[in-house]
């Protein structure tokens, strides 16, 4: 009986693992076994208080699942947890990360697992029976997901099963229309639905809300000020957009002339500009590398990686997300066992790294990176989407963050879309890079050049944090301390408020954990109630349990701001019981 | 009795997890614990009594389970061989990685320098910063084929639009990105063609990119026109779906592959039975100018049960009365498209593309297309322009598209009078390529040796700069040559214009011609 507990844990640990995997990700071919690994360990340890050893001798066995779970209310252990955590960040500039779980899943309390699972198992159960006695009753209902005529339907109901359940019933979260620029504050549109979201209703009135949701880290996204008057100013010049590709009659100065300001800013020698921040990915991976070649990527990396490294025909395998450790070992079993099958040299190794995770708020490990890449050979695709332009002193991402030579990285990419407030994306590298991607690029040959008043942007802003617009010298810099300060000040204050937020310190991206996926929209609603403007994400983006609000901060914020987003987001935690580490912040006072 | 017993027992394992977390209950778990754990017990010994056989069973079974669990995992990369640290670190040692791009050949060093540079705005006369004189010339290179680009209507609320919207939108669409003008435009583009819903994407090549594959998965049919362009190939190629390549707008053949799919399909059975199956095909193809027999398709797709997925990219706002699109230049119902891919960055003159499709559809893609949930959504003012775009086109549509076809007509009858050239495409396709006849490349190299696709391509850059000192911007078309499935031969590609004055059609004409006999005549 005793080993027939160990069997059905094995069991709920291999659900937990399918639960677990972010479907994106489970493309990858070569996806690695033990990638999530750790994370099923971690969920099996939920059911590590095995009742069976109870009869003899029941008092130890509550003790020992205390300690296997490792989230006991022993004040001591707590406050070596907390150390660890500090501890991790300080050893990151000794250029270490501690191998360990998912962050995400450290220090979480037994309960709020328990609840985070109990949940999600309990939505997924009214599904299937509401699913089952629907199609038994109410066929008319289910139409769509049948064969029909002849025709397979379009989506399968399994696929859409997150969808039409969960999804559906949250839709009120995504999707909000805004009706201004997305600066520190936007006007959100007042939308009801009365039939459960069947249709929804626009009020036509504005809210003005506080946004926390959107990537304007510089507070470059603005209808007035240096930056639009500059857009103006070029539209009345070079009109509006190309209607042609880079490499045929879509390349003007001004494209030209911004591709050598990114080049300038970014520190290496060319530019490409994108006109779409995905396509940046999807566009240029494929001809970087080919069949013969491997590309080794980050568990987490952006759905526009997985894309552009599928549509490369190379061999695709994943690492654990941010683990060097693992990429070491990756990299030396990959290069002595060469290609599958035939055993042959690997042409070339991409490895894909991300500078700042959009999710997790992480950086990368970067300069243990760039020491694994001068041992090993291989070249190093850095996609800086979210941290050019928001990290540095200077701004210049996480090389600049790290005090990395920028030409340390075989290829840079970036997005105008954050920082810069714009829109499109660059590459970065050396001559001989750009010069073939300007001939090679499916983006620059078969995709639309960039639009006027998006380069105007680009280079506007750019130029001020460069320091290079002599009338507005001091203004980017400011922009960027006080997007650190406010970075620091903000995640500080909900750690010291109780709430559990993962990251790293300084980054602008702050995730704040909510586990229970149904929170996610009472979070959300609170949050337009106070006007508050939050981006709560789940599934598809993280993994199953581990929902999330996504907290950006601004440059464009005011200490005011934040403060009346504490404020606010500390009463929906009392009410939302989401302050998981209160007890302890407590204690450590 | 039994049953009821391992009921409770069952419950009884939920229940701890349950007393660890809530602990003023603890008592009240333990004494139901232990309750239960003595009716396991009892059965255990009540079964035992009854029949040590069956016990024996279970216990057999229960310990088949632990080794099934126990054992070690499969594992599929079985065939590594296993070698000492320092024979790795020898091996690492030696790898060397081939570089990460290749040199660059002379004749691609020439095009990256001789690459056209337009100094000021694009439009139907440019400017070019390597121009000699700084005289304007006339651009047939970029596909402004109504002549937006440089129209007032584009920028009309342009700086309105900045004011209020910014440039960018900083989020994606699911994430605060999306705008009120965006759901505007959307469905203005739905009532425009006459489909139920749209769905903007914010570049046209990552529309194609993401709609396909977003319907189309691994277990799906395809079946596409082997003439589509580079986009269509690569979305293809990322949905994973099997493929079959029917010859370029010849429906014979493609009806003849509609039958074999079919016939395939007759013995499957199981949860696979009947995948989904696409017909893929462009309205207006960039690679050669010609326009899909949309009637035909519809028919096919209804007799052998298929869906059209159509690419618009270049025949929205450029086809059709009302210049709607393919559907509109044949009066069919829209609606016998499943999903209508269009562009809105080539005639339209904005930035962007969309997809038309059923409200369910569109809705789906909203969540599962990877280029509309994770990027950016189209910034305010390209959205405004296009809005006013289509508005203009809609409110006068005579005036841009009978210019348009006129000076289509006209041009491709005055290219076809020149020597040596070989011009395909639909009579009206404001779409030209003009290729070098066989008999010219025969002519032109007497010597006997065999024509590359560069020594081609040389020509043609000579005709094109030949165009360009006559007052007339050409371009060859340009391909990634190792990445298309079926590279089209070279061409200079001429995108006619309704802005284009019938007196400009007749020097673009005059130029090419002249330019082709002087390159022509010339010794290699």
């Amino acid at each position: 009986m005793g080993k027939g507990q160990h069997a059905s844990q094995a069991l709920l640990g291999s659900v937990a693992e399918i639960i677990d995997s972010p479907h994106n990700k489970i493309a990858f071919t070569g996806i690695s076994s033990d990638s999530f690994k750790s994370v099923s360990r971690t969920n099996t340890s939920l059911f590590d208080d095995s009742p069976v050893n109870e009869t003899s001798e029941k008092s130890q066995t509550v003790t020992t699942a205390h300690q296997t779970s490792g989230h006991s209310s022993h004040p001591q252990q707590q406050h070596s947890d907390g150390k660890r955590k500090h501890g991790r960040l300080a050893s990151f500039a000794g250029n270490e990360l501690p191998h360990q779980k998912p962050p995400e899943m450290e220090d979480v309390p037994l309960f709020t697992r328990v609840t985070a699972y109990l949940s999600f198992m309990l939505i997924m159960m009214i599904a299937h029976v509401e699913d089952f006695f629907g199609m038994l009753f109410l066929p008319q209902k289910y139409v769509h997901l049948r064969v029909q005529n002849g025709y397979a339907p379009m989506v399968s109901d399994f696929d859409s099963m997150w969808t039409r359940h969960f999804y559906f019933r949250m839709l009120d979260c995504f999707n909000r229309p805004i009706g201004s620029v997305a600066g520190g504050y936007v006007k959100l549109c007042e939308r009801i639905s009365h039939d459960y979201n069947r249709t929804i209703h626009y009020t036509g009135r504005l809210q003005n809300v506080l946004n926390l949701a959107s990537y304007n880290y510089l507070g470059f996204a603005q209808g007035e000020g240096v930056c639009a008057d500059r857009a103006i100013k070029e539209m009345a010049e070079n009109r509006l957009t190309q209607s042609s590709t880079r490499a045929e009659a879509g390349r003007t100065r001004l494209l030209v002339e911004t591709e050598e300001m990114v080049a300038r800013f970014v520190g290496t020698e060319a530019a490409l500009i994108v006109s779409m921040g995905y396509a940046t990915n999807a566009l240029n991976i494929p001809s970087l590398v080919g069949e013969g070649c491997l590309i080794i990527s980050d568990a987490l990396n952006h759905n526009s990686i997985v894309s552009g490294a599928r549509l490369s025909g190379s061999v695709i395998r994943v690492f654990k997300h941010n683990d060097t450790r693992d990429l070491e070992k990756l990299l030396r079993r990959s290069i002595i066992q060469g290609q599958p099958r035939t055993h042959r040299p690997w042409r070339k190794i991409l490895v894909i790294v991300e500078g700042l995770y959009s999710m997790e708020g992480e950086y990368c490990n970067l300069p243990k990176i760039v020491e694994l890449r001068r041992k090993y050979g291989f070249y190093l695709f850095l996609d800086e989407a979210h941290s050019i332009g928001a990290l540095g002193k200077r701004g210049r991402g996480v090389c600049d963050l790290f005090n990395v030579d920028p030409r340390e990285v075989d290829v840079l990419m970036g997005t105008f879309t954050k920082s810069f407030g714009a829109a499109g994306g660059y590459i970065a590298g050396n001559r001989e890079l750009i010069d073939y991607l300007r001939l090679h690029s499916h983006s620059a040959v078969y995709a639309e050049a960039m639009s006027v008043p998006v380069l105007a942007q680009v280079s506007s802003s750019m130029r001020m944090i460069m320091g290079e617009d002599r009338e507005n010298a001091l203004e980017g810099q400011q922009h960027l301390e006080q997007l650190a300060v406010n970075s620091r000040y903000f995640s500080q204050k909900l750690k010291e408020l109780g709430f559990m937020v993962i990251g790293d310190h300084g980054a602008p991206i702050i995730p704040l954990m909510l586990f229970n996926p149904t929170k996610m929209l009472a979070f959300a609603h609170e949050c337009h109630k106070r006007n508050i403007a939050v981006v709560v994400v789940s599934y598809p983006a993280t993994t199953v349990i581990t929902s999330r609000v996504r907290i950006c901060v601004s440059s464009a914020h005011t200490r005011e701001d934040l403060d009346y987003a504490l404020e606010q987001i500390s009463e929906i935690g009392d009410l939302l019981m989401l302050k998981i580490h209160k007890n302890r912040v407590k204690k450590l006072e | 009795m039994e049953t009821v017993a391992s009921a409770a027992s069952f419950a009884s394992s939920a229940s701890p997890v349950a007393a660890v977390a809530d602990e003023p209950s603890r008592g009240l778990f333990r004494t139901a614990w232990d309750f239960s754990f003595r009716m396991v017990l009892r059965y255990i010994k009540n079964s035992y009594k009854d029949d040590p056989f069956r016990t024996f069973l279970e216990v057999c079974l229960i310990g088949f389970i632990v080794w099934y669990m126990a054992k070690p995992k499969y594992n599929i990369g079985t065939n590594e061989i296993e070698l000492s640290e320092k024979e790795i670190d020898e091996l690492v040692e030696e790898w060397r990685p081939e570089p990460l791009v290749p040199a660059l050949t002379e004749f691609e060093r020439e095009t990256l320098d001789k690459a056209i540079m337009i100094d000021g705005p694009n439009g139907t006369k440019v400017r070019l910063a390597s121009g000699s004189n700084n005289k304007p010339v006339l651009n047939f290179a970029s596909y402004n084929f109504l002549g937006f680009v440089d129209s007032p209507e584009l920028g009309k609320h342009a700086v309105e639009s900045l004011r209020k919207y910014g440039v960018g939108t900083c989020g994606p669409p699911g994430f605060y990105g999306t705008l009120d003008v965006h759901m505007e435009l959307e469905k203005q583009i739905a009532g425009f063609i006459g489909h139920s819903a749209a769905i903007l994407y914010s570049q046209a090549f990552t529309t194609t990119l993401s709609v396909i594959p977003c319907f189309s998965k691994r277990s799906d049919i395809i079946v596409a026109d082997e003439g589509v362009n580079f986009a269509v190939q690569q979305a293809i190629f990322l949905s994973r779906s099997k493929v079959y390549w029917y010859k370029h707008n010849d429906m014979a053949d493609l009806e003849r592959i509609l039958k074999d799919v079919n016939k395939q399909l007759v013995g499957r059975r199981g949860k696979n039975a009947l995948p989904r199956k696409f017909i893929v095909t462009e309205g207006l193809f960039q690679n050669t100018g010609d326009i899909s027999p949309l009637a035909q398709l519809v028919e096919l797709k209804h007799r052998y049960k298929f869906r059209i997925i159509l690419d618009e990219s270049f025949s929205f706002g450029v086809l059709g009365k009302r210049g709607a699109g393919l559907t509109d230049h044949f009066n069919i119902d829209p609606h016998e498209i499943d999903l209508l891919i269009g562009a809105l960055c080539f005639a339209i003159g904005a930035s962007g593309g969309f997809c038309c499709a059923d409200k369910d559809l569109v809705e789906h893609q909203r969540l599962s297309g990877a280029g509309y949930c994770f990027s950016a959504s189209m910034p305010g003012i390209l959205t405004i322009a296009a809005a006013d775009a289509i508005h203009a086109l809609e409110a006068d549509p005579d005036s841009y598209l009978d210019n348009l076809r006129d000076n289509a007509v006209q041009l491709r009858t005055l290219l076809k009078r020149i020597p040596g050239l070989q011009i395909d495409g639909a009579a009206d396709s404001p779409l030209i390529h003009i290729r070098l006849a066989p008999d010219t490349l025969v002519r032109m190299k007497r010597s006997g040796g065999a024509w590359t696709k560069t020594d081609i391509d040389r020509v043609l850059t000579e005709v094109a700069e030949e165009a360009q000192k006559d007052g007339v911007l050409l371009t060859r078309a340009m391909y990634v040559d190792d990445h298309e499935r079926i590279l089209p031969n070279s061409s200079i590609r001429i995108c006619v214009s309704s802005a284009h004055t019938r007196k400009e059609v007749e020097k673009c004409a005059h130029a090419v011609k002249s330019a082709v006999s002087r390159v022509t005549s010339k010794k290699r």
